[in-house]
Formats: structure tokens, C-alpha cells, sequence
């Protein structure tokens, strides 16, 4: 599929912070083929502060440099109170403890909020959509699970990284 | 038996050391010494082993080298210079200094020379400490990876372990990357850093390691990472950086 398409159709593109560690510095192949994936489709990728947590160190260049570049921004998020987020939330609190096989209360609030974000955003804006985009495995399925018991699967999707760039082929990494 | 779950376990009473290790406080039991293990002879056999690994752990440069010939080799020191980017100096001083230290054997009797060397393991099952190949691989990736690098001078090599092995989980499915930040208390995007960072490690020593289980006896074959094909690929990164 076209991945440009992907994001593409004015919906708005909700991400986690993993995504920016994942395709690594400016100088990284992955960076400039998911830059130019995003700016091709013409969005802003919306990263919740609350989904960054506390930044400081040499991770905080790699979520920067999207910011400066203007292709990502930060969002301020309201408290998830509506019920459809909360419920939403505790889905993916669920579903995250069955996969990982951690007991309920061991999974982080962080991952779940994604999940409710998502719901709030399609309803308060109104938009035509929203996309999540993770690349932690666990937390995905949590958001994918919360969505279809909710009944949006036709205004939200999920997707990780290798959706939009492909799988990282093993001969381009440097193993030693 | 519960040396997988390094720096990850609830210490009730002591708290964990900033690098992540178990404090000493915790006292180990004292079953394992008797007469028999405690004899000079046998001590004396095992005292090369740690300091050779305690040199390797000083050394990352040599590590390196190291687990690059104990999963490649037999190879010769030209291949180790390539791969590696070494100057031709630096790798023989290296190779030099690691048969000096008896962890890498050299063939002469044919040209050119093969070098090989053996996996080491040390498995310390009471604080838990365990060094594995897999162990120095991903302190070795220092070398060449800046993520790495930095992890090790913020938190050193007891909460690399520790992270390892949280990397080891997650791609097994096991732990969201948040769920190891908590666990080894550092913060959520530098354990997504030090997740990806550690593939190598991971997908190689899969492969390569014959001691990867004990690091990851419950999730050695459920980890979602890339194949290689190691036995043919070399281990330097085509270009990749312009």
C-alpha cells in the first residue's frame, strides 16, 4: 500500500514518543524516509506531553529535531474524564497486562492514555479521523483492542513504524 | 535459580544502587562455601577467569574485539581490522593483548593466521550478577553507538544488564518500553532509546551465544527481532551513513 496514503485524507495524526527514539538521529536512513512519509502526506504529527513524560538527556534531541523541523508538535491534552476514555483506558489497561502478562496495576498509566486520547480527540475536534501511531508491540494491541469494543474502528487506527517505512531489513544494522 | 531477573526484582529492604546492581547489604547465604570450594587450588583456577573478565569490563574496546571473533571466527586479523574499523596497529595490539590474556587463540599454521576464541560465562547467583558474550556485546556496542555510550555513563553497566534483559522482555511482548523504564527507574524515553539500542545484542546473540538462555531462559525464543543471517553477513554496517 501507499504508505503516503496512510496518513494522508485530513485526519489527525496522534504519536508516541517512541516513534521519535525509534527513527533515531537526523543523520539515520529511518529518520529521512519517515520525514519525508510525513511531510509528503502534509501533517503535523500531534505528540501529547504527557506521552513524552520528563525529557533531558540525548533522547531529547530526536524528538527536537521534529519539532524544530515543524513536522511534529506538542499537545496539551485534557485529563481523560469522559466516560468513553476512561472505559477506553481501562480496555487498554486490560489488554496490556493479559499480553505482557503483568498484573493490572503494573501497567503504566502512560500507555493506556493513548488509547482514551484517541477517542477524546475524534469526538472534541470533531475531525475525520485520528491515527495512533506506537511502536511498542504491548501498547498497541491496547489501543487496538479499546478502539474496536469502543466502535471505532472506522475513525481511528494504529499503526507502528514499519507500517509507514517498512520493516528494518537486518543487513542495514550495525551489529558490532 | 532467579539470576534473570537482575535489578528487577523488588529489594525489600535495601535500596538499589544508582548503577542498578543489588546492594551488598542484601548477604548472601553462605551455603555454596564449604571446604571443598573454598580450597586454595580451586580458588587459584578461578582468579585468571575474573580478572580477565574484570579487564574486558574496563576495556570496551577489547571486549569488542572480543565478542566479535568469539561469534565471527574462526577470522583473521585483516577481517578483524575491516569489520571492526581498526587501524592495522590496533587490531594486532589488541589481538595481542587478548591471547596474552588467554581469551583469544591464535592458529599460526596457516596463513593467514585464524583466530578464535571461547564463549565466557560468569554467573554470580546470589547478588545476581551474570556476564554473558551477550553481556559484553551490548557494553562493547559503546564503541560504536552513542545511545549506548551515553545509557552506560548515566547508569554503568548493573543497569545495562538490567536493561538488556528489559529489552529481552519486551521484544519477547512481555513489557512495554515504559514498564522497563519503571522497573529500572530511568526515564520513559531513555528506555526506548536503550531498547533499540540493544537489538544487535539481541538478534545476534540469539544466533550466536550458546550461554543467551541464561539471561533469557523464559524468553530466549519469543523475541520479535531482525533475522540475520549472521553466518554470512558480515557485521560492519553497509553504508548506511552518508
Amino acid at each position: 500500500m501507499n504508505r503516503e496514503s496512510l496518513l494522508s485524507g485530513g485526519k489527525e495524526v496522534i504519536v508516541d514518543a517512541n516513534i521519535f527514539i525509534a527513527i533515531g538521529d537526523p543523520s539515520n536512513t529511518k529518520f529521512t524516509q519517515f520525514r519525508s512519509v510525513v511531510q509528503t502526506a502534509g501533517v503535523v504529527l500531534k505528540l501529547p506531553r504527557r506521552v513524552i513524560g520528563e525529557i533531558g538527556g540525548q533522547d531529547t534531541h530526536r524528538v527536537q529535531a521534529a519539532l524544530y523541523e515543524g513536522w511534529a508538535e506538542i499537545i496539551d491534552t485534557p485529563n481523560p474524564t469522559d466516560g468513553d476514555a476512561v472505559a477506553a483506558s481501562d480496555i487498554a489497561r486490560r489488554t496490556i497486562a493479559n499480553t505482557t502478562g503483568q498484573p493490572e496495576h503494573e501497567v503504566e498509566k502512560t500507555d493506556t492514555i493513548l488509547a482514551g486520547l484517541a477517542i477524546q480527540y475524534v469526538r472534541d475536534r470533531s475531525t475525520s479521523g485520528v491515527i495512533v501511531l506506537t511502536d511498542d508491540k504491548p501498547a498497541k494491541e491496547g489501543i487496538q483492542n479499546a478502539v474496536t469494543a469502543q466502535g471505532y474502528t472506522g475513525t481511528i487506527e494504529v499503526y507502528g513504524l514499519a507500517d509507514m517505512i517498512g520493516d528494518e531489513p537486518g543487513g542495514s544494522m550495525r551489529l558490532i | 535459580m532467579n539470576f534473570g531477573l537482575v535489578g528487577m526484582d523488588d529489594q525489600p529492604d535495601t535500596p538499589p544502587r544508582p548503577d542498578g546492581g543489588t546492594s551488598a547489604l542484601h548477604t548472601p547465604p553462605r551455603d555454596i562455601l564449604n571446604e571443598e570450594t573454598l580450597k586454595p587450588e580451586l580458588l587459584a583456577e578461578n582468579a585468571p577467569g575474573l580478572e580477565t573478565l574484570v579487564k574486558l569490563l574496563n576495556q570496551p574496546a577489547l571486549a569488542r574485539v572480543y565478542v566479535y571473533v568469539c561469534y565471527w571466527g574462526p577470522v583473521s586479523p585483516p577481517e578483524v581490522m575491516d569489520d571492526l574499523d581498526l587501524s592495522k596497529s590496533t587490531a594486532y595490539d589488541y589481538v595481542d593483548r587478548l591471547v596474552d590474556l588467554g581469551l583469544v587463540e591464535r592458529d599460526d599454521s596457516i596463513r593467514p593466521q585464524q583466530l578464535t576464541a571461547e564463549p565466557v560465562i560468569l554467573v554470580e547467583p546470589y547478588t545476581p550478577i551474570i556476564i554473558t558474550p551477550t553481556v559484553l556485546h551490548a557494553f562493547a556496542l559503546q564503541e560504536v553507538d552513542e545511545d549506548v555510550e551515553y545509557f552506560l555513563d548515566r547508569y554503568g553497566i548493573g543497569k545495562l544488564v538490567a536493561a538488556l534483559r528489559g529489552a529481552g522482555l519486551h521484544h519477547a511482548g512481555n513489557m512495554t518500553q515504559r514498564m522497563v523504564a519503571s522497573e529500572i527507574d530511568v526515564r520513559d524515553t531513555e528506555a526506548m532509546m536503550i531498547i533499540y539500542a540493544l537489538v544487535p545484542a539481541l538478534a545476534v546473540g540469539r544466533e550466536q551465544d550458546p550461554y543467551f538462555e541464561y539471561l533469557f531462559l523464559d524468553v530466549h525464543d519469543q523475541m520479535d527481532l531482525p533475522d540475520l543471517d549472521v553466518q554470512e553477513t558480515s557485521p560492519a554496517q553497509p553504508d548506511d551513513v552518508e
